[in-house]
């Protein structure tokens, strides 16, 4: 026991304060204590907002915290035809891949672990959306690892609605690096408003509001890739979402907004819940050949039209 | 892409009843469409030949819990029909007045789901709070919000008192605004549009050879409705039935927000009526009714989803048969034919638009169905019995020999 205890006070005395600072991005913030907090109030302002605008009464604004700790509690089931194992891995990976992304981006102008010198390399920006690419993928293989028709179904939308708004999505985040040298840093953007409409619309895809919420449509496919899931692994997949929620937004915050302090940061990050608020309540679910339809000769041509201005020069910082 | 089954249904979060649906998919896309229906047999039908015909009435409103009040009207027609009376034309005002009533509620759920169903949920929400006009009205009227028992056989239980009329042509004003911005909501709205518009289309031609009844007639532009034949009020009423062009799912909601207003119309006109008709709401009829043994009617009256349909064969005081055919099963063979063709994400919005009411109609067709298929496979296997049976037999006696 003893010796325990000083094993634990020699491991805390070889924190240096890089290496103590990494450990405070990793798990609190920007990292996993954040995502889990503010993701999944998010989530909670979302939906009693969204219920307010209904006129409906709607569920208290931390019913996302107390779904989660239930689901925690619940038995954790594998249906006979899942890939048990897979089925692990998938929400974890996916959340992983969210949480890495949060550590890239100077969140509230706070220095994060991966947005300094020597790892804020040119085309950091590329690493994000390659993670954030992956968190989607894998949300889709928990589909096929299910064994289930709806949830291969839903998993089939997540891939084609990934291909759909990819496009639009990097030609965005492209236009923006472009003048940022493809790091992300804290810039007001506003100047290239398609590119801001197309980030907006990949966020949306991104995670699944309306009127994309095409691969988990309640009344067409179930739960869509879900379906088959339970109690904890369910949890995990909820906590991807809140992560989801989390570092998309500050993406946006940060990258098109220009959010280089804690309040800037807040009230741009509200601002654009404020928006998907508002998708969510306006517009009813688009089905995946037009939404793909949408994204490749609506959105697609607008980001290039601002991509244009950047690299021909007629836009400056 | 190989095609696999999707089993829509028994539980399916699109589905408000338990029906089954296999769905033979390529991907996304339909390829075959086939109904399995049961899982709400009752046996109603039977149970009517056990209870006398007043407590029948009370039977036929469970039928549905959405247009029970049409099932007891009908079924009450039925009775005085062969009974041979006519009731006073203050309970017809009444009975067609709730009957309204009850369309526009079973309507907006139906145009409130189409609009749940296409992932429009604040629509959903806003006509599923505007129902609840209807819904109160309902119960200022009858003391109840659903299953009115407002029929009894020879008029009705209750009349309407001048008290109500203020509070009622308050609401009728605001449904009737609300009605007209969903009218062009459903007509206008671009994702609606985009949602609803060729989808589950239904021409005129195909309409004639499938017949179904109701809205999803109408809506393809033949105009049938029983309504017309002016039973209860709807001669005085002056009723003029709505038609409308091209028969897809967007079509179907525009005719049942058109019929809402109808029904606004006829509501109203049927109030101020009721103020100049004096005079009992019911006839003395005794509380066993008896009908002369071996009569037989047919009793039809228009409800929200369409022609609904009643046989009857008296007993007596007892009937020994009733027979009912629910609109929703004039719909079922439309549902299978219409869903080809289409993807997946259009499966709830056709069979929402259709408004099938599962629970009406179970009971008859499985009550038919299993006694069809009990017949055919008694008569095989009795068959198949004997002869098993003497082979077998035959096999045995045979084998110690050997």
């Amino acid at each position: 026991m003893k010796r325990m205890a000083t094993e634990v006070t020699r491991m805390f005395e070889a924190l240096t304060p890089q290496l103590a600072q990494n450990v405070f991005n990793m798990l609190v913030f920007p990292g996993f204590l954040a995502a889990f907090i503010i993701g999944f109030l998010y989530m909670g302002i979302v939906r009693k907002v969204s219920a307010r605008m209904q006129h409906r009464i709607g569920p208290p604004l931390w019913q996302p915290f107390f779904d989660f700790f239930k689901l925690l509690s619940k038995e954790n089931i594998t249906t006979r035809d899942a890939t048990g194992a897979l089925a692990t891995l998938c929400p974890v990976v996916s959340f992983a891949s969210l949480m890495t992304v949060a550590l890239f981006i100077p969140i509230a102008g706070l220095p994060g672990m991966f947005s300094v010198e020597p790892i804020f390399f040119q085309g950091s920006l590329f690493v994000v959306l390659y993670f954030l690419i992956m968190s989607s993928v894998f949300f889709a293989v928990a589909g096929f690892a299910a064994g289930n028709p709806f949830a291969s179904l839903g998993s089939i939308r997540e891939l084609t609605q990934l291909f759909a708004y990819e496009f639009p999505f990097v030609i965005s985040l492209v236009t923006i690096g472009v003048l940022t040298g493809f790091r992300i840093v804290p810039l007001f953007t506003l100047q290239l408003p398609f590119a801001f409409f197309a980030f907006l619309m990949g966020v949306l895809g991104k995670l699944s509001l309306p009127p994309f919420h095409i691969p988990d449509a309640e009344q067409e496919i179930v739960a869509g890739p879900t379906t088959e899931y339970s109690g904890p692994r369910l949890a995990l997949f909820e906590l991807a979402k809140a992560a989801g929620f989390w570092v998309l937004i500050s993406l946006g915050a940060v990258l098109y907004l220009g959010a280089n302090s804690l309040l800037t940061f807040a009230v741009y990050s509200l601002a654009l819940l404020a928006i998907l608020i508002v998708f969510r309540v306006v517009f009813a679910r688009l089905q995946i050949a037009q939404a793909f339809r949408f994204y490749w000769f609506v959105v697609g041509p607008l980001a290039l039209i601002d991509l244009a201005r950047v690299l021909l020069g007629f836009y400056v910082m | 892409m190989h095609d696999f089954v999707l089993p829509f249904g028994p539980q399916h979060p699109a589905l408000v009843e338990p029906a089954h649906i296999k769905l033979r998919v390529e991907g996304e896309t339909i390829k075959g469409a086939e109904l399995v229906l049961g899982y709400n047999h009752k046996g109603i039908e039977k149970s009517f030949e056990n209870r006398p015909w007043a407590k029948g009435v009370f039977l036929s409103e469970r039928v549905c819990g959405i247009c029970g009040h049409y099932h007891t009207s009908c079924y009450c027609q039925g009775i005085e029909q062969m009974l041979g009376v006519e009731i006073p034309d203050r309970a017809k005002h009444i009975r067609t007045l709730v009957s309204e009533l009850e369309r526009m509620h079973s309507h907006m759920l139906a145009l409130g789901l189409v609009a749940w169903e296409v992932g429009l949920d604040t629509l959903f929400h806003y006509i599923f709070r505007d129902r609840e006009l209807v819904m109160d009205m309902q119960e200022s009227l009858t003391g109840n919000r659903v299953h009115f028992a407002m029929n009894v056989i020879g008029g009705v239980r209750r009349d309407i008192g001048q008290e109500n009329y203020g509070k009622m042509a308050k609401n009728l004003d605001t449904l009737e605004e609300r009605l007209k911005h969903y009218l062009s909501v459903f007509r206008n709205d671009s994702l609606m549009k985009i949602r609803t518009r060729n989808v589950g289309h239904l021409s005129r031609m195909k309409a004639k050879e499938l017949n179904p009844v109701g809205p999803n007639l109408r809506a393809s532009g033949i105009d049938y409705d029983v309504r017309e034949t002016g039973y209860l009020a709807y001669k005085d009423l002056k009723f003029r039935a709505v038609t409308g062009e091209g028969g897809d799912a967007q079509e179907r909601c525009i005719v049942r927000a058109k019929e809402c207003l109808e029904s606004i119309r006829m509501i109203r006109l049927s109030l101020t009526t009721l103020t100049e008709i004096k005079g009992d709401i019911s006839l003395k009829l005794p509380s066993a009714v008896s009908v002369k043994e071996g009569l037989e009617t047919v009793s039809r009256v228009e409800a929200p989803r369409g022609e609904l349909f009643y046989y009857m064969q008296s007993g007596g005081v007892k009937p020994t048969r009733v027979r009912i055919r629910t609109p929703t099963y004039q719909t079922f063979h439309v549902l299978e034919e219409i869903l080809k063709g289409h993807t997946i994400s259009d499966v709830p919005v056709i069979v929402a638009s259709l408004d099938p009411c599962f629970s009406c109609t179970d009971r008859m067709t499985i009550i038919d169905t299993k006694s069809c298929k009990e017949k055919i496979i008694t008569k095989h296997e009795i068959l198949h019995m004997r002869d098993g049976g003497s082979h077998e037999a035959h096999g045995h006696g045979g084998h110690p020999h050997v």
